[in-house]
């Protein structure tokens, strides 16, 4: 067992609250020695590579790398701590006490708690747990923030500059070889074009049901901006557009979406 | 009588010879024959009986051209079709009626003075009624098929409150967000406990943002002015946390200030850029929100120079079209909403909307 004092790494983007986690462990653990302040994930992963300290406090939300992904790096070579502004994060694991975490603003109270723990885990020589599980979950949590509406914007290539695009002002997309090709109203309800990468078949599953329908193997149409459609002898239909001269082709497998009621 | 049997218009002969309709056949003959009773040498059955048929034909006639034939000529209105064919119909009507009912005559009835006399007061108060009545009927229908416009756009309006109200709550609920609140919370304690002198400024920005961020639902509109006031506090509060990455300015024209506006609308463009542009950047940016007045159309824009459109940004879109959503509300459909990239990174938001002054 070294002599030596523990040392922790303190990471958070914001450096008022660097400042303040850095006077609290003063305080609540005066051996302690914070060796490195880091403003960012990726910041926290070069200094802890460098500086090898034994603990670090990491703030989950970070710009760039965020406070998770630091930690799925260094592992277990230190023992971590995860600070977060309110425990919407916070998994039950951490409440096992398997991995500690402190809540913003932190509480002396709280701290204290932590700190005896980790102090607790250092005098016994205990390695770091092993929490790939728990970042998973962690990580999972974090991510279950993206909640699949349907598309409302789509960024697009409007000529040389990129855009964002409400779906309300599509009037159809086609697919093209390499691109799909976005059919909308610009400022004044002027119709234009734009370009985007993403394969149609994709961009459907996102999109809208009820506003939004496949009428070809290559076309969709927004079902509010079309005009009338006329049947064609031989089984299909073309559809004809609000304000817009393109005509788009109905194939006979959509065809019956156009039948009359 | 079931929602069902409501909604289905009657089809085909059920249509053309409804009770409705027979009614308004039925009546008007029953009281023609009772006026013409007095003088007239036939019983009333038989007067009557020929007031209906005549009345019938006239009924099928213009249940007839009421859908036949589909496609007119543009110069052709049906309701000009139904009521000339009405009226057309009359003498030949009275005609075959008659000679449907005088089989027994000895003298053929066209020959025969009472009877011509009766054929002639049929068809002229034939002519001279029946395109009134089917005028009138023509009306009704026109004035009925109205009203159920009038109520489906009273629906779609009540709709339409429904959602905005809805919008309403989801901005509350927006409001206010705890990751926000905490974070600034910490730093301001940080301040009042190493007793730095920005303490108490920073916390009447808080105050300032908090107050103006739960909106007053009483409240439809907010100056431009009110909403600097709350984009200042919150920039202020942002800097204060950040102050290595994040910079700001506000240049607003003096003629803007009481320009109304839904609330929140700065606000909701400046957040969109600190949370998806400055914030998710390792080494921030800057945010410029400009406000101009020209040709009667408020001007906005809010720009940064953070890390742009091309990470996944949900919770970009809902804030956004909620603003649309709120903007269109208040100002119908001249308002636009423009979100692009700019060189060479960042993310410049334009709105535009009418100009509506407060005016005390």
């Amino acid at each position: 067992m070294t002599d030596r004092r523990p040392t922790a790494l303190i990471a958070d983007d914001e450096p008022l609250l660097r400042k303040a986690l850095t006077r609290l462990l003063a305080e609540a653990w005066p051996a302690l020695e914070v060796i490195a302040q880091a403003r960012n994930g990726r910041e926290a992963l070069t200094l802890f590579e460098t500086l090898k300290p034994d603990i670090c406090f990491l703030d989950v939300h970070m710009p760039g790398l965020s406070g998770v992904e630091a930690a799925r790096e260094i592992g277990r070579r230190a023992h971590l701590v995860f600070v977060t502004a309110h425990s919407e994060y916070a998994v039950q694991a951490f409440e096992q006490g398997a991995l500690d975490y402190l809540v913003k603003p932190v509480e002396a109270k709280r701290l204290s708690d932590t700190v005896s723990r980790l102090q607790e885990r250092l005098s016994a020589a205990q390695p770091a747990p092993n929490i790939d599980n728990l970042l998973d979950q962690l990580s999972e949590r974090l991510q279950k923030k993206k909640v699949p509406e349907p598309l409302r914007w789509i960024r697009a290539s409007v000529g040389q500059a990129l855009r964002l695009i409400s779906v309300d002002d599509i009037d159809f997309l086609r697919s093209d070889e390499k691109y799909t090709l976005i059919a909308w109203r610009g400022d004044q309800g002027k119709p234009g074009e734009a370009l985007i990468r993403t394969p149609l078949k994709e961009l459907l599953a996102q999109l809208d049901d009820k506003q939004f329908a496949q009428v070809h193997r290559s076309v969709v149409v927004n079902l509010h901006s079309i005009s009338h459609v006329i049947r064609s002898g031989n089984e299909t239909a073309d559809i004809h557009l609000k304000g817009r001269d393109d005509v788009l082709p109905v194939s006979r497998s959509y065809l019956h979406l156009f039948r009359q009621m | 009588m079931t929602p069902e049997a409501a909604a289905l218009p009657p089809r085909g002969l059920a249509r053309v010879l409804g009770w409705r309709r027979l009614r308004v056949v039925l009546i008007p003959c029953l009281i023609l024959s009772l006026l013409f009773l007095p003088g007239w040498k036939a019983s009333w059955a038989l007067l009557f009986g020929r007031l209906v048929f005549v009345g019938l034909v006239q009924l099928s006639v213009f249940g007839l051209f009421e859908t036949w034939p589909r496609r007119l000529p543009r110069w052709m209105a049906r309701w000009v079709l139904q009521v000339a064919s009405v009226a057309i119909v009359v003498p030949f009507a009275v005609a075959i009626v008659y000679t449907l009912t005088t089989q027994d005559d000895p003298v053929p009835w066209v020959k025969n003075m009472d009877r011509m006399t009766g054929f002639a007061m049929l068809c002229c108060f034939g002519l001279l009624l029946s395109p009134w009545i089917a005028m009138s009927a023509l009306y009704r229908h026109i004035s009925g098929v109205a009203q159920r416009q009038a109520l489906a756009f009273e629906l779609e309006r009540s709709e339409f409150e429904r959602d905005a109200l809805e919008s309403r709550l989801r901005l509350l609920q927006a409001q206010v967000e705890p990751h926000f609140l905490f974070n600034t919370l910490a730093n301001v304690r940080e301040l009042v406990d190493s007793g730095s002198p920005q303490a108490s400024s920073v916390l009447g920005s808080l105050i300032a943002y908090l107050r103006a961020a739960v909106p007053r639902l009483h409240e439809p509109g907010t100056t431009l002015s009110q909403e600097i006031d709350l984009v200042r506090a919150y920039l202020e509060v942002m800097h204060m946390r950040m102050p290595d990455r994040l910079q700001f300015s506000l240049k607003v024209d003096d003629a803007a200030l009481q320009i109304l506006c839904p609330p929140m609308t700065l606000l909701t463009l400046v957040e969109n850029a600190v949370r998806h542009g400055i914030d998710p950047s390792e080494e921030g940016g800057r945010i410029e929100v400009r406000v101009a007045v020209r040709e009667g159309r408020c001007r906005i824009g809010v720009l940064d120079t953070g890390v742009g459109l091309h990470q996944e940004t949900p919770g970009l879109g809902t804030g956004l079209a909620t603003l649309r959503e709120r903007l269109q509300l208040a100002f119908g459909d001249d308002v636009m909403v423009n979100v692009s990239a700019i060189e060479p990174r960042g993310v410049c938001a334009k709105l535009e909307f009418p100009a509506r002054w407060n005016r005390p």
